[in-house]
């Protein structure tokens, strides 16, 4: 089945700012955001930069992006079409949905 | 095309081989890891005096495994039972291990244990306590003589990596993320520092450094299904490999029967039923409606150790009893809502928050849970090789052939505090760094190509579903022979062909996952080579390993253990003496 997200991609050395895409995306059932994320860099477009060390379990809280204009963990959050993802407000992009943490 | 991409570094000479270093850097001891291990093994490092410097490929302090530990922390208190003691843990691990964990490496956790817990709650860490304030310790399975696990609810993980997180901070210990380390250095026969990959910048890095302590977890990503994070690729076993450290025990990965298969969302999740068992729930059952675990235990337990679990369930699944997505049942609902939500309280609130229905049946089933075997280890967490430490599950010789529930994060605690103390102690005796700037030099090479390569070969993605492939077919829970060579041939093709052929479509450097994803492939196919030659010479059944074409423990041949050596760019396998059988008595 076909499924829609709307992702924001920033490549700090060529965009002034960042500006969002759709994509399309096949999947069989649910997936969560950050499953998502990565069925659309394996499937769709192999330069989305994310990060995949995060514990997918709701504990490490790595994953949490604006998600449809919340706050809310990648991780815990069924993707629904048409969502937007993007990172938070307060951290510095390094590309894509890769933003600072430490 | 420059392998460099767009980000050029000021510093670079013109004219010079393409490849090179962007950055140097140097530390006493260099820690490659930030989970549990990792930093308490920084943590012990600083307070020896040495600069401490740890590089994660995740974050630091919030990746990795330990933060995602539930239920189980062993430490022989007494308070639930005033007849253990060391010497009762001691011999239920070495019996839980089959009887090939290193007894000098048991001896000394199950010793120390008490000490790890004292450290990590001076840390701020607080484990659960009854009334009168002692600690409260609860049966995890029959692997334990006496209740001894410590609790937390049921996430002990989260306040152990927040102490450890909030002493580094307090210790002011050099944290750096986001950094792939690629390959160890050596000098002679001594380790002395590493070329790492920083995902964010792309930038390549040299890290001299005098020791190095490896805590970059197991390597449960080369399977289908598993309970750990992608990450975890055994990027540390390949590392010290080929850097010439042994490894030992590499068969025996635990499987067990506690994953969540469907929906996708928590496909692997690990819900731990069988503490639900003891509390009256309805024993997991086949696609007739049938219980069947106790017909798969030795012992006839209808809750065994949990690695029979797995065991049990494939063996439904292949005769046709399974569920339709590759498990069996079990149901949430044949205990009260209260009883689950007190029992497993995150894991129950996680699935729920997932969609999953919990008053239905769910299915369940087998995920790769945990790496027993790893980097071989001495009584302070040294390799075979001067100048390298390892601790966690990138380890070797603490759990032999099967890991008991709950004595990973005492080991962990225990060897990473004697990693880092030893390491940082080895500082001062260790001969100035001399960098080998031949290998850097064709390492840097090596990573730059890696980068470039393009054309219609094989994604990276590509060959590690091919990987995982090989492994859940024939290196699984249910292994034999003909399965198990099928594997080697496969597994060195991807290595002699895929991999030479592999393709990027991203030639960018900055957060480019896919050069990351390039790396990892290669060390996972290497890791699922070493794991099936393992699983092939090792001709019995034991622990984790089961063979069904030598269903029987052999111990007068295989009470020993497999040691895998680095040799001309491949490896080999050679046999340990004989295990000491006398510790194995079960204590009064």
């Amino acid at each position: 089945m076909k499924h829609t997200l709307r992702l924001s991609r920033f490549d700090p050395t060529v965009d002034q700012e960042p500006h969002e895409e759709t994509y399309e995306y096949e999947a069989e059932g649910t997936l969560n955001v950050i499953q998502a994320i990565r069925r659309i860099y394996r499937t769709v477009d192999g330069t989305l930069s994310f990060r995949d060390t995060d514990c997918h379990r709701g504990v490490c809280g790595l994953c949490s992006m604006m998600i449809d204009g919340k706050r809310r963990l990648g991780c815990m959050c069924i993707a629904e079409d048409g969502m937007t993802v993007a990172p938070p407000p307060n951290r510095k992009v390094i590309k894509d949905l890769l933003f600072e943490m430490d | 095309m420059s392998p460099y991409g767009r980000i050029a570094s000021a510093d670079k000479r013109q004219g010079q081989a393409q490849a090179m270093i962007d950055r140097k850097m140097e530390t006493d001891v260099l820690v490659i890891g930030g989970g549990g291990g990792g930093l308490r093994a920084a943590i012990a490092a600083d307070a020896a005096g040495a600069r401490v410097m740890v590089v994660s490929k995740g974050i630091v302090g919030k990746s990795g495994l330990t933060q995602t530990a539930v239920t189980g922390f062993q430490v022989a208190l007494g308070n639930a039972d005033p007849r253990d003691n060391p010497d009762v843990h001691f011999n239920d691990s070495m019996r839980g291990s089959y009887g090939v964990a290193d007894p000098e490496l048991v001896r000394i956790f199950t010793q120390e244990a008490h000490t790890a817990v004292e450290d990590i709650e001076a840390f701020g860490a607080r484990f659960d306590r009854d009334e009168n304030g002692q600690l409260i310790q609860r049966a995890l399975d029959s692997s334990q003589t006496y209740p001894r696990s410590l609790r937390k609810g049921d996430s002990l993980g989260t306040p152990i990596m927040q102490a450890l997180r909030k002493q580094a901070k307090k210790r002011n210990i050099s944290c750096l993320h986001e950094i792939l380390v690629t390959k160890l250095l050596v000098d002679g026969d001594r380790v002395n520092g590493a070329v790492a990959l920083d995902f964010r910048t792309g930038e390549l890095l040299h890290i001299a450094a005098k020791a190095v302590i490896m805590a970059t977890g197991g390597g449960a990503e080369i399977f289908p299904v598993h309970s750990n994070t992608p990450d975890a690729t055994g990027d540390g076993c390949i590392l010290a490999l080929e850097a010439g450290a042994d490894l030992v025990d590499m068969e025996f990965v635990l499987m067990l029967g506690h994953a969540v298969l469907y929906p996708e969302p928590v496909r692997g999740v690990l819900f731990t039923y069988q503490y639900l068992l003891p509390k009256g729930a309805r024993s997991p059952y086949n696609a007739d409606g049938e219980p069947f675990l106790a017909k798969y235990d030795p012992e006839g337990s209808d809750n065994p150790a949990r690695h029979i679990y797995a065991r049990a369930i494939f063996g439904e699944v292949r005769a046709g009893r399974g569920s339709p997505h590759g498990g069996v049942f079990f149901d949430p609902a044949s205990v009260s809502p209260q009883t689950l939500h007190e029992t497993l309280p995150s894991q129950t609130n996680l699935l729920e928050t997932l969609g999953v229905d919990m008053t239905k049946p769910i299915e369940v089933g087998v995920a790769a849970h945990y790496f027993c075997g790893g980097i071989k280890i001495g009584p302070h967490g040294n390799s075979s090789l001067a100048g390298l430490y390892a601790v966690g599950e990138c380890s070797g010789g603490p759990h032999g052939a099967a890991r008991v529930g709950g004595n990973s994060l005492t080991e962990v605690l225990v060897f990473g505090k004697r990693a880092g103390k030893h390491a940082a102690e080895s500082v001062a005796a260790a001969p100035a760094i001399r960098p080998d700037g031949e290998a850097i030099e064709a390492e840097c090479a090596r990573l730059a190509e890696c980068l470039a390569t393009a054309g219609d070969g094989p994604q990276p993605a590509d060959i590690i579903d091919d990987l995982k492939k090989a492994m859940g077919d024939n290196v699984g829970v249910v292994r034999n022979a003909d399965g198990l060579r099928q594997a080697a041939l496969d597994l060195r093709a991807l290595e002699t062909d895929q991999l030479q052929r592999m393709a990027l479509t991203n030639h960018d450097r900055v957060a480019n996952y896919q050069w990351v994803q390039a790396i990892e492939a290669r060390t996972m196919v290497r890791l699922g080579r070493v794991v099936a030659a393992a699983a092939l010479e090792r001709t019995e059944s034991r622990g984790a390993h089961f063979r069904e074409d030598f269903e029987q423990q052999n111990d007068a041949e295989w009470q020993r253990n497999i040691i895998v050596q680095g040799r001309d760019g491949d490896f080999t396998l050679r046999r340990s003496a004989i295990v000491s059988g006398e510790i194995l008595k079960k204590a009064g």
